[in-house]
């Protein structure tokens, strides 16, 4: 009887013993992640200030294609695309088909790139360039919520809010103005599809440039 | 330092002639730095010995100095030699890797040779992680040797010479980022008769004809050049300066690992695995630099587990491609605690996906091979502490017993044997199980659990009562003999074997970890086959004495020696229960640790009254059991304790001072609906990060004040258990796990916080809140209009 009950305890001990630690490996294992934009899913919802001081929320423009372009005029890799009229011709190619073309700023105040409102419209006057709006992030908190790494950094979120193209804006990673005529410009393909109603064929890519001089 | 900087003087001042006659202005019309390389040269000639210093940094206005160094004053057909770009930046400045990381871009160099000749890709030295803001880069500081190998045709002109031009462009960056770009040539001529101070084994006779005895300086490597060179002292002084150059380079270049290397791709990680005997359990740190550029987010921390010399890296995989990468190598840089130093190896033909199968072929011999190496490490750890006394209890009573039947002994033998492999069949198919699952445990995983570690503690510290004398558990444990007499003892060996598996977990022995690091690459019936080999090594000696009872009558004869040896016996089981509530200071800290130890009290207790239960009567019996059952009552609690007094060590008192409540759905809703301000912070015991970050990040006074200026609610989820509340909580959030920060701003919209915190970070946030006065007039939030 006693032995029994021994053997009994014994066994339940080492079934305790197994079934706990089973419990505790069944738990999960470290694992965390920090927030990243992703193809398909609603893109983040902000609202900035405009280089008019006009506050405009991504909201405003529901059911519509909307580009974001983090810039910093004074990257070399912006130069190339402004420089060589690419981005120009982008701006005014697609909001002419009545697509929302938004320009992102989330230098912050004492780095490169950074710019008023008032610099900001003189340098799209300058530039002759034709975004819909030109926004002001000087926190970066905006930049932060897409993980925009770099200037320019694309990204195409269609009608139904959700992201359709981000990364890079073409396959030319260079500073070089030359390679603008040979690049293929993944942001206008996106473009291309959404507006005949096709589903984004390239939705990701490197994105190339200088960093996003987010504050620290 | 200092020395450093010597070798720099040398290799310049050393280095100048022939730098003049390689430099043609005229050569490099894109260079704009002609005129301010020529004053520099010049600067350099005046000052001597101190021309480094004018070299140190590049001229004014360049933020990068590129020049092409060549390691063999002269070359000879068809023996390949190295050449490298060196890039010299600005102090503050730096030029990319391969992949540049979160931005940037890598230098690129397009040689121009002439007919014939042709050259390698770049030879990257290991980059440094140059962080930015919250972005990573890699790349390169203060100065860097781009290594290209160049290979010359098999004829070449008897004498005379070549020019081989490079353009190179690159991306220099501090904060801002400049492009540049330089055109270089180098003059070599070819290899011709004359003395050879080197002609080491690289250019030996089958260099042809024109590589005569007494051909000049020729091509080769450093290895090639190590005794000095006789002719003329300057040339000599010169070759020693660029051997250095390219031996400076080549401790730069990562070496090819020798282990093989994969990546598992999943929607959101990216975890490279490492096998590799020489990767111990000293390794402090690793870092894994991916070629691709979309592979992981370069700013990620890379969460390193190490287990029986694998390596693991758990690295966040980018959104930014979906597809797996073309090539999944990459560098990898280890800390060894024990060497110190840091070594980089190149993973090259890192296969990507699941494990692939073993080839059919080797199988066969590598399960056999690892099947024998567990045999004997199952035989091994009978000597380990863990398993030692167990072992030694029944053979002690195995001597007591010499005179009983065979068949009996034989029996009792079997059971124990089987006790031992069902033991281990449950423990492996647990564990096989498990890591299917995904989760990350490995032999010995029960130690990952504190209570699991104190139940073990409180095992063993019993079975050292017992053996001490304090009581006496009777056939169960100690008495086959005793069982043999009585015929009931088969099951008292089958648990005797069972508890030598699982104190076996605890302990490793020599060979084991071989065996089990192969068993668990493997499909899970050879996993299990290995693990039932290192169960049978366990259970050997034994089983042997059993089954050969004519080996019994060679141990000594039973007699009061073995008293003594049993009370002996107790202490290294004393010393593994001393080594297990360290383990557990570890995992519950100070609190935890209290509670553990008064379990150990109580089994004390409970061993005593048990002993006086069976030793007295009547009403004696009585106090004695119900003092017994009120130990085991107290061990439970205490055992429970473990398990919810993980959390509060490592916060401690902070917790204490920035008063939590815990987090429930409900309670967020209601504040949220009252428009109030919340922080969440869901965290787990065994999450090293959430506890670091609660105590760094959480637990000072100004973050406590902020918190109460704001007048927010602090609420914490402990997810050490499972709770699907917060497990929901999480997924909305597109989170696996812990830890995760919250910070609604009183409008239902919460800010998430980086998973690393600091003081600053919370501030920086808590700040972004409007005051409570405010709130109550309008609810929009600057990030929210």
């Amino acid at each position: 009887m006693q032995l029994v009950a021994r053997r009994t305890v014994l066994a339940a001990s080492l079934a305790g013993a197994a079934a706990i630690a089973l419990d505790v490996a069944l738990a999960p294992t470290i694992a965390y992640q920090a927030p990243q934009a992703r193809i398909g899913e609603p893109a983040p919802a902000f609202a900035l200030s405009d280089s008019n001081g006009k506050s405009v929320s991504l909201a405003d423009f529901k059911g519509k294609t909307i580009v974001l372009e983090w810039t910093n005029h004074d990257c070399p890799y912006v130069r190339k695309h402004y420089g060589g009229n690419n981005m120009q011709r982008l701006q005014k190619k697609w909001t002419a088909q009545g697509v929302v073309w938004l320009t992102l700023i989330s230098s912050a105040p004492g780095t490169e790139g950074y710019v008023s409102g008032e610099e900001a419209n003189k340098l799209t006057l300058a530039r002759g360039a034709a975004p819909s709006h030109v926004l002001l992030d000087p926190k970066g908190e905006v930049g932060r919520a897409y993980g925009a790494q770099t200037t320019p950094h694309m990204y195409v979120i269609k009608g139904d809010g959700s992201l359709a193209y981000m990364g890079g804006i073409d396959d030319k990673p260079t500073t070089r103005l030359d390679d603008l005529k040979t690049a293929k410009n993944f942001v206008d393909a996106a473009l291309t599809e959404l507006a005949q109603g096709q589903s984004v064929s390239r939705t990701t890519a490197r994105p190339y440039g200088c960093s996003v001089k987010y504050s620290s | 330092m200092s020395g450093f900087d010597l070798c720099l003087s040398a290799r310049f001042s050393n280095i100048l002639p022939v730098r003049i006659e390689q430099d043609r202005p005229s050569a490099q019309p894109r260079s704009a730095r002609g005129p301010a390389r020529a004053a520099s040269l010049l600067l350099a000639l005046l000052l001597g010995g101190h021309g480094p210093a004018a070299w140190a940094s590049p001229p004014a206005g360049e933020r990068v100095e590129a020049d092409l160094v060549a390691e063999p004053a002269a070359i000879a057909a068809g023996r390949p030699f190295w050449v490298a770009v060196r890039l010299r930046m600005l102090e503050g400045w730096h030029v990319y890797w391969r992949n540049p990381g979160d931005s940037g871009e890598a230098p690129t160099i397009s040689w121009h040779l002439p007919p014939g000749f042709t050259a390698s890709p770049i030879v990257w030295p290991t980059p440094q992680r140059i962080p930015v803001a919250h972005l990573v880069n890699f790349g390169y500081t203060d100065e860097t040797m781009l290594l290209t190998q160049i290979t010359p045709p098999g004829v070449l002109a008897a004498a005379g010479g070549v020019n081989i031009q490079a353009d190179v462009t690159w991306l220099v960056c501090q904060r801002e980022c400049i492009p540049g770009a330089a055109h270089l040539s180098l003059g070599l001529p070819f290899a011709r008769g004359g003395t050879t101070p080197d002609n080491g084994p690289d250019n030996g006779p089958d260099n042809g004809p024109d590589n005569g005895p007494d051909n000049g300086p020729a091509n080769g490597r450093a290895s090639s050049r190590e005794s000095a060179p006789e002719n003329g002292r300057q040339n000599a002084a010169w070759e020693a300066t660029t051997a250095g150059i390219f031996a400076v380079a080549r401790r730069a270049v990562p070496r090819p690992a020798p282990w093989p290397a994969r990546i598992e791709l999943e929607r959101d990680w990216a975890t490279l695995t490492v096998d590799g005997a020489p990767l111990r359990p000293t390794v402090r740190a690793a870092y894994f630099f991916p070629n691709a550029e979309t592979l992981v987010r370069h700013a990620a921390p890379q969460e390193l587990s190490i287990m029986r010399g694998r390596l693991r890296l758990r690295l966040e995989r980018s959104a930014l491609s979906t597809t797996p990468p073309t090539d999944a190598g990459g560098v990898l840089l280890i800390e060894d605690s024990a060497g110190s130093a840091r070594q980089a190896f190149a993973l090259t033909d890192v296969a990507i996906g699941e494990a692939p199968p073993p080839p059919q072929g080797i199988s066969l011999w590598a399960v056999l091979q690892a099947a024998s190496l567990a045999l004997l490490g199952g035989v091994i750890l009978n000597l380990m502490p863990c398993v030692f006394p167990v072992l030694s209890i029944k053979v002690l009573a195995l001597i007591e017993q010499a005179g009983g039947s065979r068949q009996q002994l034989r029996r009792h033998g079997l059971s124990y044997t089987a006790g031992v492999l069902v033991a281990f069949t449950l423990l492996g198919s647990a564990l096989i199980a498990l890591r299917r699952a995904g989760a990350e445990v490995g032999w010995g995983f029960a130690l990952q659990s504190p209570v699991a570690v104190g139940l073990i503690a409180y095992l063993l510290l019993a079975m050292a009562l017992s053996l001490s004398g304090v009581f006496h558990l009777g056939s169960s444990l100690q008495g086959v003999g005793r069982g043999l007499a009585q015929r009931g003892g088969l099951g008292g060996s089958f648990f005797a074997g069972a508890l030598a598996a699982v104190v076996a977990t605890p302990c490793t022995a020599p060979f084991m970890g071989t065996a089990l690091g192969f068993a668990f690459t493997q499909p899970a019936a050879i996993a299990l086959a290995v693990l039932l080999a290192l169960g049978l090594g366990l259970a050997l000696p034994y089983l042997g004495l059993t089954l050969a009872p004519r080996l019994i009558p060679c141990l000594p004869r039973p007699g009061a020696w073995m008293e003594r040896l049993r009370q002996m016996l107790a202490f290294p089981v004393y010393a593994t229960v001393a080594w297990l509530v360290w383990v557990l200071g570890q995992q519950v800290g100070p609190a935890g640790l209290l509670a553990a130890l008064a379990g150990l009290v109580l089994v004390g207790l409970a061993a005593w009254s048990f002993n006086a239960a069976q030793s007295a009567g009547g009403w004696g019996r009585r106090a004695a059991l119900s003092g017994l059952l009120a130990s085991l009552v107290g061990i439970a609690v205490a055992a429970a304790g473990l398990e919810r007094n993980p959390g509060e060590p490592a916060s401690g008192a902070p917790s204490a001072a920035a008063r939590h409540e815990p987090f429930t759905q409900a309670r967020l809703d209601a504040l949220i609906a009252a428009h109030r301000p919340v922080f969440v912070n869901l965290t787990a015991a065994w999450c090293i990060t959430c506890l670091v970050n609660e105590r760094v990040g959480l637990a000072s006074d100004a973050v406590e004040a902020a918190f109460a200026a704001k007048g927010i609610t602090y609420l914490k989820g402990d997810w050490t258990r499972r709770n699907p509340e917060i497990t929901r909580l999480l997924e909305k959030h597109g989170r696996s796990g812990v830890p995760l920060y919250l910070l609604y701003a009183g409008d239902g919209r919460p800010s998430v916080l980086p998973q690393i915190l600091t003081p600053a970070t919370v501030l920086a946030e808590v700040a972004r809140l409007p005051d409570p006065a405010q709130r109550r007039g309008s609810l929009p939030t600057p990030a929210r209009e």
